[in-house]
């Protein structure tokens, strides 16, 4: 392995370690427990945007879409539990707007199982459908961006008015705990915790996998230059569609956990400005490393959640200010300019770092293996 | 037909509008030779490129390549059974490295879903080495091929060509824009590339073309106005007349 | 069926989304840059026809080219301090115009309060005409006119005037026009002043029929796009007709049904058009800024 794969593993596994170590950190409060867990469902839809968008090259301002629809999946399902006491297992804001009896739509939804597996693949079909659209049609990247946010913007105003199957404005809210195989699994504890973090882990070492195949390296080279790609016999199309798509899935677990840390789902889970929110995460932490992206997406909400209490209102200013700020002076991110820094320290205290001399801008991998070693970077 | 003609090109014409880019243009090309394409600007050499690689569909004609008709193949068929163009303007994948470039134009066989199943650097290591040794690169694996020298993308996209197991190479003009280091590198990548691998060579450089070359095919108005060695094609009237005398005067001010 | 009335409101929800699509089309034409908070413009050029109707008790006319100017003075200095160092960089434009537009509508809620505001329309402007047997609104006949008059103007501008010229100049080859003397930053910045100018505008002439939040430019603004994308970015005349169409299908179909339906209709047609003509309906070539 080069010495830069060494040092992407090794973030890799401190990260990791870093997750499974945290409640004892936190001693166990189940506040912050609950917290910790939200912003990882967060990151984990930071992670699935920056396979998009860093890797593939596919701005998809419409995340909240996908995250969205596992939101609300799961709160379909909790919310049948919770009402299974009420006169025809109605939800209590069905009877509230003269809803008679259960629609059909919410029916599937009794079934733990089904949610998760509608959660996930409505979501991953609604993004291959309009990929196909969008995709075959190779438009550049910017009406790409354009057509998910008004993907984003009519989904939600949907959501909004169909009061009767989804409560409109208000979300959905008193949902009961999630129950597996009768255990109950709040979302206070260390269990929650633990299945949100486990989780990310997953998603973090399958997307690092991922990104190191032919059909990552593809999607870097469509990326890098789309014509020339095309010019080798690539379907683009179809490869672009598989980034958006397989990101979409993710973004629905990540919804889904959402749901359950906040015990509720709400339309704000697929507005423009949380989706927009998730593109500013990752474009802080750094859009071309899934952990640096992950890493974006908790030191923000972290920072917010810090501050929110007395500055509520200051909060989006600073979020605008810091957004309009990396994009001018920090494009890469924050996470990849730290390490820029780091190793700069470690080249001048030291003298050499074992990479080659290169411009300031540009990162290069080290020089460990000026001889094939056969072994897998 | 002899069995160690590679490519045969029988009668092709090229018609654009009402302009006859290529005229009636017939020539074979044996296997592992090295043949350079010369003439003036205008000639229809690039043209003549575009017919074989499968750009352009001659309007009269024949392409016959390894015993096989592809007059009316499309291009990336035609790359797939080996035809590899390279181009004027280099197009590499200017955010990979050297040798994820590499790995990424070889894809005889590449679909989304069978790319997902092992990471890339494991596939064909040793035919990766073997290319990079031979067009010079081996050095280079690791870098950003933003950072390249002008010569070092135009090696590497030759080297994209090797990879793909190309058994027709057609350079357009590969020295185009390099220092004379760079030239006479790329005429020993050449005179290591031929015999396994038949090469056509699109080029201006009458020093290189010397460097290089075993018969040329000089092109003038889109027809071949004369074919043999560099030293009977040198002191033909008719070429002499048409074009060397002011090709070679333009190179002598160049250097 | 549909009665001369919604057809002619149709034609007035499509004149605002031709003058909001017009200042983005411009935009991203001259300098390849995506605003996203182009709508803000417009939220702002409402805030400002309140502010100067509840203020400065100014009749709704009078507002409107003050409105004009105070949207080409903000568009200038957001270009000034931001836009113009992402020239051509269409993907991080969009990120920087929506930290932007957060600054812009947190700045109006601090300032204005984000509880929804009125802003009246004149009498003599709010009454109805009867044509074609229908009673349609004085004020939406208006609209649809200044909307209008503005193409033209605009057209006239961009083609006729010395002005024009150089804009086109710079982006069809900006050093070439520098080596010819022309400022192509001034150009850059009287564009983007214009644009935002037209947004306003157009806030203004929505205000008395739309309610004032600081988050009603969202809706536009995607409309906006949807309408350029079908359009063409190079072509005056594809706006205009796409404008009109998508106006009508709100109209139509949002009286047949609901508002709501006929947005996913409309969003569904948009995608379905782009998948078979992806430079739009009206430009036959595609041309971006590189």
């Amino acid at each position: 392995m080069t010495t830069t794969g060494k040092r992407t593993l090794l973030g890799y596994v401190a990260f990791c370690g870093l997750i499974l170590v945290l409640p004892f950190l936190l001693r166990g409060n189940s506040y912050l427990l609950n917290k910790s867990a939200l912003y990882m469902a967060l990151a984990m839809a930071t992670v699935a945007l920056s396979f998009t968008w860093g890797y593939a090259g596919i701005l998809n301002l419409g995340q909240a879409v996908s995250f969205g629809i596992g939101a609300y999946a799961m709160a379909m399902h909790l919310k049948l539990v919770a009402s299974a006491g009420n006169p025809g297992g109605l939800p209590d804001f069905m009877t509230w707007n003269s809803v008679g009896t259960l629609p059909l739509v919410w029916t599937p939804f009794h079934s733990l199982l089904v949610s998760v597996i509608l959660g996930i693949g409505v979501s991953v079909l609604v993004s291959t459908l309009i990929g196909w659209f969008i995709f075959r049609a190779r438009i550049s990247g910017v009406f790409v961006a354009i057509i998910t946010l008004a993907l984003l913007v009519v989904v939600n105003l949907v959501v909004v008015t169909e009061q009767g199957l989804t409560a409109g404005w208000n979300g959905i809210t008193n949902l009961a705990d999630v129950t597996v195989g009768g255990v109950d699994i709040g979302s206070y504890g260390f269990g929650f915790y633990y299945l949100v973090g486990i989780t990310l882990v997953v998603v973090l070492l399958l997307g690092w996998y991922a990104t190191r195949t032919k059909t990552g390296l593809v999607l870097r080279a469509i990326n890098s230059n789309t014509q020339r790609a095309r010019y080798l016999g690539y379907d683009v199309a179809a490869y672009e569609t598989f980034a958006y798509a397989s990101s979409a899935g993710v973004a629905a677990i990540a919804g889904m956990y959402y749901a359950v840390g906040n015990s509720f789902a709400s339309p704000t889970f697929m507005a423009v400005p949380f989706s927009l929110s998730i593109v500013i995460w990752c474009a802080v932490g750094g859009r071309r490393s899934l952990i640096a992206a992950a890493i974006g997406a908790l030191v923000v909400n972290a920072i917010q959640g810090a501050l929110s209490s007395d500055l509520l209102d200051v909060s989006n200013l600073v979020i605008g200010a810091l957004f309009v700020i990396i994009v001018l002076f920090l494009p890469e991110g924050i996470v990849p300019e730290i390490g820029g820094a780091f190793r700069r320290i470690w080249t001048s205290l030291v003298g050499y770092s074992g990479a080659r001399p290169h411009t300031p801008k540009e990162r290069m991998p080290g020089q460990g293996t000026s001889k094939f070693t056969g072994g897998q970077k | 037909m002899n069995d160690n003609v590679h490519l045969s090109v029988d009668g092709v014409w090229a018609i654009f509008d009402r302009f006859v880019a290529v005229r009636d243009v017939r020539f074979n090309i044996r296997q592992g030779e090295l043949r350079c394409l010369i003439g003036p600007n205008g000639a229809g050499k690039s043209t003549l490129l575009d017919l074989i690689c499968g750009k352009v569909i001659p309007a009269k004609g024949n392409i016959i390549y390894e015993g096989k008709d592809i007059t009316r193949t499309p291009e990336y068929k035609r790359s797939r059974l080996g035809v590899g163009r390279k181009f004027q303007v280099p197009m590499v994948f200017p955010d990979l490295t050297v040798e994820e470039n590499l790995a990424v134009a070889d894809n005889l066989r590449a679909r989304v879903w069978s790319g997902l199943g092992g990471l890339w650097y494991g596939e064909n290591p040793a035919e990766r080495a073997e290319v990079l040794n031979t067009v010079g690169l081996e050095n280079r694996r690791d870098v950003k091929a933003r950072q390249l020298s002008h010569g070092e993308i135009q090696w590497l996209e030759m080297a994209m060509l090797l990879v793909r197991d190309s058994g027709l190479l057609l350079m357009d003009e590969p020295t185009a824009g390099m220092t004379a280091e760079e030239t006479a590198k790329t005429g020993e990548i050449f005179s290591r590339l031929k015999g396994k691998h038949t090469l056509i060579v699109v080029e201006h450089d009458m020093q290189f073309v010397r460097q290089i070359a075993e018969t040329v095919t000089v092109l003038h108005q889109g027809q071949i106005l004369a074919e043999g060695d560099i030293d009977s094609v040198q002191n033909s009237k008719e070429v002499q007349r048409v074009y060397l005398g002011s090709v070679e005067a333009e190179n002598a001010s160049v250097d | 069926m549909f009665s001369f009335g919604t057809l002619l409101s149709g034609l007035s929800i499509g004149s605002i989304l031709l003058l909001v699509a017009l200042g983005l089309a411009i935009i991203y034409g001259t300098m390849g840059v995506i605003n996203l908070a182009h709508g803000d413009f417009l939220m702002i050029g409402a805030y400002a026809t309140w502010y100067l109707q509840k203020y400065w008790h100014m009749g709704l006319i009078a507002t409107l080219p003050v409105v004009f100017i105070v949207g080409c003075i903000v568009g200038l200095v957001v270009e000034k301090t931001v836009v113009r160092y992402l020239y051509r960089r269409p993907l991080d434009t969009i990120l920087a115009t929506w930290g932007i537009s957060i600054l812009l509508e947190e700045a109006v809620n601090l300032g204005a309060g984000s509880n929804l505001k009125y802003v009246q329309l004149p009498g003599m402007l709010s009454g109805d005409w009867v044509l074609f047997g229908a009673h349609v609104g004085v004020y939406r006949i208006l609209i649809i006119g200044i909307a209008l008059a503005l193409l033209i103007a605009t057209s006239v501008l961009f083609f006729r005037t010395d002005f024009g010229l150089k804009v086109r100049a710079v982006v069809s080859n900006p050093e070439t026009a520098e080596g010819h003397g022309v400022n192509s930053g001034l150009i850059y910045a009287a564009t983007f002043a214009y644009g935002s100018g037209l947004a306003a505008f157009a806030g203004a002439l929505v205000a008395p029929i739309k309610s004032v939040s600081p988050t009603m430019g969202i809706h536009y603004i995607v409309d906006a796009f949807l309408v350029v994308v079908v359009g063409g970015v190079g072509s005056l005349l594809g706006l205009f007709v796409s404008a009109g169409i998508i106006g009508e299908m709100e109209s139509i179909i949002g009286f047949a049904i609901d508002d709501t339906t006929a947005k996913v209709i409309i969003f569904l047609a948009v995608i379905a058009i782009i998948r078979f003509r992806p430079q739009g309906l009206f430009v036959s070539k595609v041309r971006q800024p590189s």
